[in-house]
């Protein structure tokens, strides 16, 4: 009785231990749980911060906003690219221009789309410094991605919606390229 | 001989086409043109800049969060340069946003200043307007004296830093030069036919 219990007891402890392992390194629910919320606050000077530390990988950061219709439709493209290309070395960083009164819905999204990848807000003010320190050409409008090489150069900046294939072709000649 | 032809062709296409797509200077004459308002009356540019000091080109739209974020302040310096002899006219290009729907944003946000739908884009076109808000200024001799944002913040009215429309109108009524007569809109971008 008293070894049956006492293996009762070892099992379930290593059921609980080995559930605790599964939430821990099963990259997916992490991802989901993690990348769900909103990452942080951006402005120029934390945006570029934020492509230093990205050096070493080939990166598209997306600007999006949930009022945007072609947004919302090419998100899940974006998705299922950073999960089939990141173990290459792709990552995305998306980044809000919602106005600060729609987090709730900017959390909405992000919960039922489980990106995968980090999405920051783009802070109140200074719309056009922060505008053209992504790019001068840039007038706001949405989506707009830009592609930057390992070694953190500009590749390319891709304005409005695009294909999963576009995207595809184009992440892939950055991450075969020398830069 | 026929490769001339063809040479000669394409640097006439690719004149024309910069042409078209070429933005419009600080200047330059302001395009004419003559349409309705959503109110039924005619409206002519020229006719508006003989009785004013200046007329605002505003391309407004009813769904931009951007253009939406403004609806405040268009009313509000649309009534007070009225009083001061400028004219604000609010241009809605985009397809998307059918003429009573514009009506009735205008009527919901008390824009009481004249507005015009811009069936093919044709205003935006001339102008090279590419987003909802964006402002040009044109005074009566029919130049472009202003373009580009109506402040530098659309979210947050008491963040502005920059009213730029307004120094720019402030300084043509006070017949100084305008400091800063080009700023980069930003905003949606106008949905085309």
């Amino acid at each position: 009785m008293h070894d049956q219990t006492g293996l009762k007891r070892r099992l379930r402890g290593a059921g609980v231990a080995f559930a605790a392992a599964a939430l821990l390194f099963a990259p997916d629910s992490r991802a989901a749980g993690s990348f769900a919320r909103i990452a942080g606050e951006l402005d120029a000077a934390s945006f570029r911060d934020l492509l230093v530390r990205q050096k070493g990988s080939v990166v598209l950061v997306n600007f999006w906003a949930t009022w945007c219709v072609p947004c919302r439709e090419e998100y899940p493209d974006l998705v299922r690219l950073q999960r089939e290309l990141a173990p290459r070395g792709f990552r995305i960083v998306g980044v809000s221009t919602d106005f600060g009164s729609q987090r709730g819905a900017v959390e909405k999204f992000l919960g039922a789309m489980k990106p995968g990848f980090p999405n920051y807000w783009k802070k109140s003010g200074n719309e056009q410094a922060f505008i053209e320190s992504v790019d001068r050409d840039w007038g706001g409008e949405l989506p707009f991605s830009v592609l930057y090489a390992r070694d953190g150069t500009r590749v390319k900046s891709l304005s409005g919606n695009h294909t999963y294939a576009h995207y595809r072709r184009e992440i892939l000649e950055a991450l075969n390229g020398k830069r | 001989m026929r490769r001339w032809k063809t040479l000669l062709l394409a640097l006439t296409g690719a004149v024309a086409l910069s042409s078209v797509s070429s933005a419009l200077s600080i200047g330059a004459p302001a395009p004419a043109f003559s349409l309705t308002t959503l109110d039924g009356k005619p409206l002519a540019l020229a006719d508006a800049l003989k009785s004013h000091k200046a007329v605002v080109v505003l391309f407004v739209a009813t769904r931009c969060p951007y253009s939406n974020a403004y609806n405040v302040r268009m009313k509000q310096m649309a009534e007070a340069y009225e009083k001061q002899g400028v004219l604000f006219v609010g241009i809605n290009s985009n397809s998307s946003e059918p003429e009573a729907e514009a009506r009735e944003h205008a009527r919901k946000h008390g824009h009481t200043f004249p507005i015009v739908k811009d069936p093919n884009n044709k205003i935006a076109d001339l102008y090279d307007a590419k987003r909802t808000p964006e402002a040009f200024v044109v005074t009566p001799d029919g130049t472009l004296r202003y373009h580009g944002r109506i402040d530098d913040n659309s979210e947050d009215e008491a963040k502005v830093t920059s009213p730029d429309l307004k120094n720019a109108l402030d300084a043509l009524l006070a017949g100084r030069p305008i400091q800063s007569a080009e700023t980069k809109a930003f905003g949606c971008t106008i949905k085309r036919v």
